[in-house]
Order: C-alpha cells, then structure tokens, then sequence
C-alpha cells in the first residue's frame, strides 16, 4: 500500500439544518481501489464532492499529498479524474470532443488526450465510437465516455460515483474490469456504490458509510470476519443496523422561495 | 486567470451554439433579416396585394338617377355599374333590405351600392349620397374606395364649377392664407440629419431589446441547463479557476448578443440602403459617431450579459431562470424606451451616470451628431464601472457550492 494522496480529518458537512457528513475520518492511499459503500442519502456522494474540492467541509479538513507535501484539494484537481453520477456530457459533441475539451481544461495536449483515451476506449470496446455524437448514446455509451473524459489527463486518482448504475450487464462487466486493470496496475480509485458483490469484487478495501458517518473502514474479508458474519451482505447489514436516515442534503432554497412554496403545500412542506 | 482556457470554454460554448440550428436561425438569422423584411419585404408584399386587388372587375349598383359628370368618373377604374331606381324610407346610409344583397354572396353579387338623391338647393347642383359596403369583406371595401374617389372627384368638380359661377377659384375659397413652396424645403437640417435622427430614435432600443434577449437563452444554456443536464458538476471537477469558466462563458455569450445585434444593425442598414435607393437620403453619422455607438453596444452588452449569466447562476432549473429573466427584460426596455424622450438639448450630465439611460442616452447622441466631452467620459466610465460591478456579481455567483445541485 502506497502512501496517502488524500487525507480526510474530521469533516463534517451540513446543508442547512440538514449534516450529510458528520466528524468522517478516513485517508485514501497511493494503488488502492477503494469501495465507499452506504444506502441512498447516506454521504457517499459527499463525500465524493469534498475529495474533488467542489464542496467545502463545515469543519475539519481534506488535503491532497503530492510528491509527499499537503497541497490545497484545489490544486489536487489535476491530479483527479471524476466521473459523476450524471456523466454530464454534451450532447452537441462527439464522444471525443466531449473528452478533447475537459483534457484541455485539464491543460494537455490533444494528441497524448487521444494516445490515452485510444488506449483505454479498446479496452472498453468503444474506439469505434469515438467520433459519434453522444446525442442517442445509452447509460452504457456515456458511462464510457465520461470514464475515458476523466482518464484523458492521466489522473492519479479516479473519483467514480454510481459507475455502474443503469448499466447492462455486459457494459458493468467491462467498467468494473477496467476498474480492476488500473488498480492492478498501481492506480488509485475511489468507488462509491450501494452494490456491495461488486464491491466485494473489484475493491482492495471498503468504507462503510451510514447516516453520514463512516461505519466500518478494511478490506472485505476483514469486514466479514469482524462481524463475524458469512459474506459482506451480513457483515453491512451488522454494521448499519439503526434505521436510515429520511433526510438529504437540502436544496439550498431563498427565504422567499421556502415561505411560497410552504404556504402553497399542504402540511407546510417540510420533511416530518 | 488563464486565458488560453478562456478560448478553450469560449470555444467550445460557440460550437455548441452553432450547431443548434435553432440557436443560429434565432440569434442570427432572425435579427439579420428583420429590419429588411419589415422595411422591404412587407411593403413589397402589400403592393403586390394592393396591385391583385385593383386587377378585379367589381359590381356597383347605383341606385338613384346617375349623372352624367360622375359617370364618366366611373370610367377606368374597372367597375360594372348597374342603375336601379332609389326606393329607400329611411336615410341613405340605412341598408334596409339590401343589407342581405350586400351580404348574401348568391345570385349576380353587388359589391357595393352608391345612393344617389338629388336635393333642392339654391346651389347649381346639390345631392345626398352613401356607399353601402361589407367592411369584413375585402372586395366589397374595395368597391367602396373605387367608388367613393369617383364620387369625390365629381364633388371636387361640382364645386369649382359653383366658385367658378360666382368668380371665384378653389383656392381662393377654401386655402386663402397657404404656405408658399415645399414645407420640407424650408426645413434647413439636410436629409441626412433627419435619417440620422430617425435612427435615433429606435436604434437605442433595438439594441436594448435584443442585446437582454438575445443574451436570456444562451446564458440560461450555459447556467442552468448545464446544471440541470449534469455537465456542470464534471465541469467543475477540471483544475480550471470557476472565474475562468465564467469568463469564457461569459465571452460565448457576449459573442453571440453582440453578433445577433450587429446583424440586426446590419439588416437595418441593408434596408435604409434599399430605401435610399427609392429616395430617401443615407443618414450623416461620422465616424466617431460610429465608433461610440459601437462602444457603447459593447459595453452595455459586457453588462447585460453579466447580469443575465449571474441571475441564471442562482436558478436551480431553466424553468426558474427562464421565469426571473423573461419579466427581467422590462428593467432594461422601461429606462431605454423612457430615456427616448428626454430633451438632448441644455440635458444634465446626471443622466449619463444613471445605469442603462446613459447609455441609450449615449447612442442618441452619437447618432445626432453630439460630442461632448463631460457626457462621454462620465457614460464610458459609468457603464465600465456597472460592467465590472456585474461581473463581479456574476463571478460571486458562480463560486456558489450549490452550483452542483440541481431540481432534476
């Protein structure tokens, strides 16, 4: 295991009076493919956005390391690869262009953004889809493309949120081989599902996070052993037991907003 | 900041837009060929309506003794007159029974009737008349004008004739005190000033218009739509500063306002160049005058586009920015259409600090040929000052953390 490239201190992040993290503790390190596994609100996706600096933690802190010095998670950016949970592509541009325009604003060159995406698009089988408009293309088609987007700048971490949800399973199959091809080959990625056998699959290591807060943090065999349960399934279920929570992350939503839509909803609109 | 990434967002937003057809045909074509349609086109169309029309044979009935004098009025203007006997209770101008002939459209169809009365007068000739006509119908009222000229050329004659009796002439008699000559000769602006001053008139708010319209859809796509389709968490991911994203959104936009309302511009001086042709005189602006009008569609486009891009930043779906900044329009139309009305002349500089007047205001003056200096310094740097302001607005905006969120 490699040292750590991202160092997560008693964060806590809450959204109005909504907490979607509460006091998280947890490092990522250097060649691992790490799982973060919880229910749906659970602060996975949080989590995600504070390792790639679009949200600022409430208290606490995360910081990148590189080349063994702490660096601001801002300036960690050209080192990260994301892949949303929306893939967020446009749908006037070629699968290509799509990836040519983040490795710009990643500040690479064009023709090694193409030698790494041709690289890894035929080992997605997508090469051949490369200079197709993405308007049409199926979950599969744009998963692909945003997971070649974010490998184009030759990130040392991939942030992955819900890579393989709404996938066939042919189109699962081959994420999840990729996934496995570049932590074997000393790549770090953190990957957040609510799929624990594929977690159990692909991931060296699983954080557990429920209710905003980490419940069980090793790889899965340890999991399983310290619940003393048969698989990761039971070992979850041991360690996530408390009911969970209703609540999300809030829209942050005007006064005036909130007081209109209030007085126009039965109940008042809140979340009882 | 980074230029080079600037390019880069700029870049691509312009190819996203181009390849929308919509988006070209509504920010470019459009504007490009309003002006020429409304001044061209549809004065074209309306002749050629106009010409189909006269090309009809219409049916007239006169109903009372027809005199000689006006029927040969009637000669040339393609009309079949038929002559029936006046059989009429009330008024002339009660149709009574013949409402229905005029409507009816069955049998040999009348489009209008002439009656005719004569009546007992001192005068040589006197007579009562009414046209009865279908408004709704087009050849019907077509007949009416047909027949009615006939009628006012006879009444003209009719009336010279009893001057002429009491040796007098028409003008003697109804124009004693007239003016001598042409009006416009005695008007000493040239015809330039007044083309010029007829552009200053509406140029001021069609730049207001279509720079905070133009400006709405491309700014809501870039904002919004992107936070509502996905694009804007991803693009947030990359090391590039979020001002530099904005700015190169920023840029895209302003492009295609300053694009669309150049074009619209420029379609406005396809159309005068056209009417020139037909007689009228090309309007003077000198070339500062140009220049400062450019300047000042830029800057107030620098402006509105900030605004516009900031106000949708704070919208969590098109469907609420679109709701903000339709009415959001109004704010920048009410000053231009108000500031079209203020007296250039002894005006107090005040107004050139006021936001949006002053640059209307300054597009006014530009287009009438007035350069003073205290005016252009205060709106260059007013407006310069409101443009950076909402720029620095715009750039709050996009820092937002919720920026990744959206309702969808």
């Amino acid at each position: 295991m490699g040292e750590a490239l991202l160092k997560v201190s008693d964060v806590t992040k809450s959204f109005a009076e909504v907490t979607a993290l509460s006091t998280v503790t947890v490092d990522f390190n250097a060649g691992e493919v790490v799982g973060l596994v919880g229910g749906n609100g659970a602060g996975k996706t949080t989590l995600l956005r504070l390792l790639c600096g679009l949200y600022q933690p409430s208290s606490g802190s995360v910081q990148g390391v590189v080349d063994e010095k702490p660096v601001d998670i801002h300036r960690m950016r050209e080192h990260v690869g994301v892949v949303p949970e929306a893939t967020g592509l446009y749908a006037r541009l070629t699968a290509w262009e799509n990836i040519r325009y983040h490795s710009r604003l990643n500040g690479i060159d064009d023709d090694l953004a193409w030698t790494r995406t041709e690289r890894f698009a035929k080992l997605l089988n997508f090469d051949h889809d490369l200079h197709r408009s993405t308007r049409g293309f199926s979950r599969g088609m744009r998963q692909k493309t945003a997971l070649l987007r974010a490998l184009s700048h030759g990130p040392k971490i991939l942030l992955l949120d819900e890579p393989t949800g709404g996938l066939d399973v042919t189109s699962a199959r081959m994420v999840r081989k990729l996934v496995r091809k570049l932590g074997d080959e000393g790549g770090t990625v953190i990957y957040s599902t609510h799929n624990l056998a594929e977690a159990q699959q692909v991931c060296d290591r699983i954080v557990i996070i429920h209710n905003g807060t980490i419940r069980a943090d090793g790889p899965p065999q340890d999991l399983i052993s310290s619940t003393d349960t048969e698989d990761l399934e039971e070992a979850y279920v041991a360690l996530t037991e408390d009911v969970a929570r209703t609540d999300s992350p809030a829209e942050d939503e005007g006064r005036i907003a909130r007081a209109w839509r209030r007085l126009l909803t039965r109940g008042g609109g809140s979340v009882e | 900041m980074h230029l080079s990434r600037i390019l880069v967002v700029a870049k691509k937003e312009l190819i996203d837009f181009i390849r929308d057809w919509r988006t070209v045909l509504a920010m470019i074509l459009v504007p490009l060929m309003i002006f020429p349609a409304i001044f061209i086109a549809l004065p074209l169309f309306l002749q050629g309506e106009a010409a189909e029309l006269s090309a009809y044979e219409l049916t007239v009935e006169v109903q009372g003794d027809l005199p000689d004098d006006l029927s040969i009025h009637f000669e040339g203007r393609n009309l079949i007159i038929i002559e029936t006997d006046l059989l009429v209770d009330g008024t002339l101008s009660d149709p009574g029974t013949d409402a229905a002939r005029l409507n009816s459209g069955e049998g040999e169809h009348i489009h209008a009737i002439l009656r005719l009365q004569e009546t007992d007068s001192n005068a040589s000739q006197s007579w009562n008349y009414a046209i009865l006509s279908d408004s709704t119908d087009e050849l019907s009222l077509e007949a009416k004008t047909r027949t009615l000229d006939a009628v006012l050329t006879w009444e003209r004659e009719v009336i010279n004739a009893t001057l002429a009796e009491n040796n007098l002439t028409y003008s003697e008699a109804w124009d004693p005190i007239h003016w001598d000559g042409d009006q416009a000769d005695a008007d000493v602006a040239s015809g330039g000033d007044l083309a010029a001053m007829g552009l200053a008139m509406f140029i001021p708010l069609v730049v207001a218009m279509w720079t905070t319209t133009a400006a709405i859809q491309p700014s809501i796509d870039l904002t919004a739509g992107e936070r509502e389709r996905g694009t804007m968490e991803a693009l947030l991911c990359t090391p590039t500063a979020r001002s530099d994203l904005l700015f190169g959104k920023w840029l895209a936009v302003a492009t295609v306002a300053c694009v669309s309302v150049l074009g619209q511009m420029a379609g406005l001086l396809f159309a005068v160049n056209f009417l020139i042709g037909g007689g009228l005189e090309a309007p003077s602006i000198s070339t500062t005058g140009v220049l400062l009008l450019l300047l000042s569609v830029i800057l107030f486009a620098i402006f509105v586009v900030a605004i516009e891009l900031a106000v949708a930043v704070r919208a969590h779906s098109v469907r609420e920015a679109g709701s903000i900044l339709g009415p959001m329009v109004l704010v920048f139309i009410g000053p231009t259409l108000f500031a079209q009305f203020v007296n250039l002349q002894g005006i107090e500089s005040w107004w050139f600090v006021l936001p949006v007047f002053n640059i209307t205001l300054a597009m006014r003056e530009a287009l009438m040929g007035i350069y003073d200096p205290v005016h252009i310094l205060l709106w260059i740097s007013t407006s310069l000052a409101y443009a950076i302001g909402a720029i620095w607005w715009a750039s709050k905006q996009f820092n937002r953390e919720d920026l990744v969120e959206s309702l969808s």
